[in-house]
């Protein structure tokens, strides 16, 4: 059985591919037999004509049998299918206007699709490369809010009252390895943000990422050059001075340098030896798209985060560590996790002291495969991909939809067409499959467009989801599963839009196919399918315009909202300062030494620095005992209640133009020898000072207490300001000066100036370089990029569905276009009649008009009510407005009513116009 | 009419399987073996006889190879391969079978009683 299925393919594949050959053979062997048997009838006595008249008539219908043949080939399929395909691009040729709409509207859905599908497909879900990813778990601690773990530094996110930390205290993290025995190796590690590297004499931030000596060794990695980390390299605290460096690393500081290995590069002010280089593929444990730039031994850590005033390797009082394992396939996930906890609480109850109604966690393990950064991922980029792959499905449906009705009325066209071809014994089938090609050629040009434009729209995805000025880029990777994709999208589509008109091809009686002509005064069938799918593309329509309108409205509020501070002319970088050189207080004087400095660069007005910045999403709090009050205590139903702070300079009010409505801002008086003042804004004051007057009034924060000047006392009030973000309303936040701060490392300046922000740039690099060459500016951007950053996810869900809206309403408008030209070409007949019987011609024209809307009017309403039932989906993406905002979707109606309106106009007129005379004779 | 065709292509086959058994024949030869050993009783349609070779040639019954023939003109020769003597076999046995039955039924002259029943 197998080798004549062998047999039949080698033959078949052969005989395609020497097609000209098979073809003269076949040839050859019939003339052989023909001459052959003249040769036999001649000597058997007749005259050479009719010896040869003879063997051609009992030889039979040559071609007939050469058809015989050539199915028995396997070959004649292959005809079919390139004589389908001929014909099927004739038709598309013959009618480029029909062509061009459904091809570029399948290109652009297809495109969409593809570029987003790659999007969501990269950030959600890639794995890192490491052997069996799979095995690679994350641990979290997990514990009902409030926990007995108060400091962190760390990524968390509350889920159903309980939260979940990815990160546990040093100590805690030596326990694990030590006392659980649950047999699995747990490696550590840490993103390092802000690090600077002096390499080959240029001073550039750096991302690194800080490593146990087993981290190569679980993770099963090894450096393409050199050596990787080692146990002995973190042995010992502030002795493993080596660094292994990433290959993008390697390639753009060194020129991809064969001898790098052995040298020295000045990161944050240490020096360090590079013993190795990653392999390219290699990300590292934290995120599967991009990499580190540094592995540094986790026991440097003091040097390269020292932004806390505890020691990161002793105290138990700051969950900074994250942690990973390798469970084996087949191992019980909630047996590591019980003998984890078992080891974590039990540490956690002799090192830190629990209060009244605090939890102590749980450790729990989290798939890992996809790096500990894609959880969070998830969470803020999961849903937003998803609905954006949703919305542009339905688009894709759409196009299909429009296609298929513009199919439907050529096919009604191609009626007669059909019935002949059946008539003349065409198999069902065989008409069946001419229909599927031609819908197949449609969706494979819209394909391959399609994966054009997606080719060129998946890395503007992230670019407009990410900030330029970041520093870094996601590349999305165009690989097989993004072709398949696309593939799969395009066969489906063409089948999708094909399957209709192809059913009603083959219908049809051919008798009653021939007989009937336009002649038929009546309708006799009423196109239900075509109407049908008219109103299912006035429905989808709906439905992206009005997820359009939602998402145009979020962001029109979001850029209405006032941000408290005069964000034109304010240029921010940011600047750390490492530890190594800067120990102590000595930071402090560093950048009071800079503000002077850029203070006094022409053309600036003014200069202060920040931290956290304004609406770069981070948020800093501590606790806030004010004087004479009892502390504030936790409270189960308020754990967010402690107030924001912010460190700033002497001259934050003026640079950021925040107005201080009652006593003073900062001024020189204020210094790090004078008493520590604070100013509040007015939701402070409210907040915490409703009955009494704040100014005068001191606070401190726990944090403090080792700290001479631990008291500040409240000099002033200013009005509101956002603070992490532009969709947080204002929030109460205490200003504090950082020469007050016993540990101050990085900063945002704040430089005003009406410089173009380019050349100021120059200027302040001169500047700093003057005062450290090792210290880059990082993150240059001015405060409008920074507020617009902010709203970059709602942005790119404005343009990306208003696209999506202008097309559906486009797409929509031919569909009706070409459902009421098409009827009303049919009804000539009957228009004709009516007009000679004494109907006006506004009647008639109503007449029409009144039949789109009923169309229209039932799609709208079979919208609005999916929108309204779906709309709980992206609730929490819209700002300012109700889910089921009305101004939004009596807009969408209104919007959709008056494209049905104009694209059924012409049509109507056309009937109106019509000439009862000709319309009588016409057929 | 089509039941008929496929009865008579099942028979040709068979028949255009036994005639190269007994060596390497050319379409037009197999042809003539046919007549010859059917004593020219059948009368088969000529063009007819190359669908079934290349099905054949395609199932891989059979081989071909270009070859002068007797009088030295290229010809396509049909040689049989071991796939097509198996089922030169099988077809050979079914054929055997058949002709046993019909002839068994068609040598009865009266009804048998269990069919005389269900034909009331």
């Amino acid at each position: 059985m197998m080798a004549r299925l062998k047999s039949r393919l080698m033959l078949a594949l052969r005989s395609l591919l020497h097609r000209r050959q098979v073809e003269s053979e076949m040839e050859d062997e019939i003339r052989f037999h023909l001459e052959a048997r003249t040769a036999d009838l001649i000597a058997a006595g007749k005259s050479p004509r009719e010896a040869a008249r003879r063997a051609r008539v009992e030889f039979g219908a040559t071609e007939s049998h050469k058809d015989g043949m050539r199915a028995a080939l396997g070959v004649r399929w292959a005809d079919n299918v390139l004589a389908d395909l001929r014909y099927a691009a004739r038709l598309l040729r013959k009618s480029p206007g029909f062509t061009a709409i459904a091809v570029s509207s399948l290109a652009l859905a297809i495109g969409a699709n593809t570029a987003i599908f790659s999007v969501a497909n990269e950030m959600l879900y890639a794995r890192l490369a490491i052997p069996r990813a799979r095995e690679l778990h994350m641990l979290y601690s997990v514990g009902k809010r409030p926990t007995v773990i108060h400091g962190s530094w760390g990524s968390n996110f509350n889920e159903d009252g309980f939260q979940y930390l990815d990160a546990v205290a040093y100590p805690f993290y030596r326990q694990l390895v030590e006392n659980s025995h649950s047999g699995l190796e747990i490696f550590a590690f840490k993103p390092l943000d802000r690090l600077n590297v002096t390499a080959n004499g240029q001073a550039q931030a750096a991302q690194g990422q800080l490593v146990s000596g087993n981290y190569y060794s679980v993770l099963e990695i090894k450096p393409t050059l050199g050596r990787p980390i080692l146990p002995s390299d973190d042995a010992v605290p502030e002795r493993g001075t080596v660094a292994v460096i990433s290959y993008g690393f390697w390639q753009h500081a060194f020129g991809g340098a064969a001898d790098v290995i052995g040298r020295s590069i000045n990161v944050s002010g240490r020096l360090l030896t590079i013993i190795g280089v990653n392999a390219p593929e290699f990300t590292g444990a934290e995120s599967a798209q991009r990499s580190p730039d540094l592995f540094i031994p986790i026991t440097m850590v003091r040097e390269f985060a020292p932004e806390f005033d505890k020691d990161l390797l002793t105290s138990t009082r700051l969950a900074w560590v994250n942690l990973g394992v390798r469970l084996p396939v087949g191992a019980s996930k909630s047996i590591a996790e019980a003998a984890l906890t078992n080891t974590f609480q039990a540490s956690v109850r002799s090192g830190l002291k629990q209060k009244d109604g605090e939890s102590i966690p749980t450790i729990v393990l989290e798939d890992g495969s996809r790096g500990l950064a894609n959880l969070r991922t998830n969470r803020e980029l999961g849903k937003p991909l998803h609905t954006l792959l949703g919305l542009s499905g339905l688009v894709l449906l759409l196009a299909c939809a429009n296609i298929a009705n513009l199919m439907l009325a050529r096919a009604s066209g191609r009626q007669r067409e059909m019935a002949v071809r059946l008539a003349l014994g065409a198999s069902r089938q065989r008409v069946l499959r001419q229909v599927l090609t031609e819908s197949l050629l449609l969706s494979s040009l819209g394909g391959v467009i399609g994966l054009f434009v997606g080719y060129l729209g998946r890395n503007a995805l992230p670019r407009l989801m990410e900030s330029s000025f970041d520093g870094y880029s996601t590349n999305i990777p165009f690989n097989w599963e993004i072709f398949g994709f696309a593939a799969g999208v395009t066969l489906f589509t063409g089948i999708l839009f094909g399957v209709l008109p192809a059913w009603r091809a083959t219908r049809e009686d051919p008798n009653r196919g021939l007989k009937e002509t336009a002649q038929s005064a009546t309708r006799r069938r009423s196109a239900w399918s075509s109407k049908l799918t008219v109103s299912l593309q006035i429905a989808l329509s709906t439905l992206l315009v009005a997820s359009s309108a939602l998402f145009l409205r979020t962001l029109i509020n979001l850029n209405r909202v006032q941000t408290g501070i005069q964000a034109d002319n304010l240029l921010l970088f940011d600047i750390s300062a490492p530890p190594a050189r800067y120990p102590g207080v000595s930071a402090q004087a560093l950048f009071e030494q800079m503000e002077q400095r850029i203070a006094a660069a022409p053309g600036v007005t003014s200069v202060t620095l920040q931290t956290p910045s304004f609406v770069s999403n981070s948020h800093w709090s501590g606790d806030f005992d004010v004087e004479g009050v009892a502390p504030v205590t936790v409270d189960k139903n308020d754990p967010d209640r402690y107030p924001a702070m912010m460190m700033v300079g002497r001259h934050f009010f003026n640079t950021a133009g925040i107005r201080i409505i009652r006593g003073r801002g900062f001024g020189p008086q204020d210094t790090a020898t004078s008493a520590s003042v604070a100013v509040i804004n007015e939701s402070l004051a409210h907040k915490f000072f409703a009955n009494s007057d704040p100014i005068g009034r001191r606070f401190k924060d726990k944090e403090d207490e080792k700290h001479l000047k631990h008291f500040r006392t409240i000099v002033g009030i200013c009005a509101d300001t956002l603070y992490g973000s532009v969709r947080e309303p204002a929030e109460p936040i205490h200003f504090d000066l950082y020469v007050d701060v016993k540990e101050f490392r990085g900063a945002t300046f704040m430089v005003r100036s009406t410089r173009p922000p380019d050349a100021l740039t120059e200027d302040l690099r001169k500047i700093v370089r003057t005062i450290d060459v090792d210290i880059p500016l990082t993150a240059i951007r001015t405060q409008r990029q920074q507020i617009d950053a902010n709203l970059q996810q709602e942005r790119l869900f404005a343009t990306l569905t208003s696209g999506f809206g202008l097309l559906a309403l486009l797409l929509a408008m031919v569909g009706i276009y070409g459902i009421m030209a098409y009827m009303v070409t049919q009804r000539t007949n009957e228009i004709g009649i009516r007009l000679a019987l004494g109907a006006q011609r506004n009647t008639v024209r109503s007449m029409v008009l009144r039949e789109a809307m009923l169309l229209c009017v039932l799609g709208v309403v079979v919208g609005l009510g999916t929108v309204l039932a779906a709309v709980k989906v992206v609730k929490s993406m819209l700002y300012g407005l109700e889910a089921r905002d009305p101004a939004s979707l009596i807009a969408t109606a209104v919007i959709l009513l008056t494209v049905a309106l104009v694209a059924a106009w012409i049509p109507a007129t056309r009937a109106s116009r019509v000439e009862p005379m000709v319309a009588l004779r016409h057929e | 009419m089509s039941r008929q065709v496929d009865l008579l292509q099942g028979t040709l086959e068979l028949l255009i399987l036994k005639s190269v058994s007994l060596g390497p024949l050319h379409g037009y030869g197999v042809l003539l073996r046919i007549i010859q050993i059917s004593g020219e009783q059948l009368v088969i349609q000529q063009g007819s006889l190359y669908p079934a070779l290349y099905r054949l040639e395609a199932s891989g019954a059979l081989a071909t190879q270009w070859a002068p023939s007797e009088n030295n003109r290229r010809a396509k020769f049909y040689t049989l391969t071991a796939i097509g003597q198996k089922q030169l076999d099988q077809e050979t046995e079914r054929w055997r079978q058949m002709s046993r039955i019909m002839g068994a039924i068609l040598k009865l002259t009266t009804a048998p009683d269990a069919l005389a029943e269900e034909a009331q």
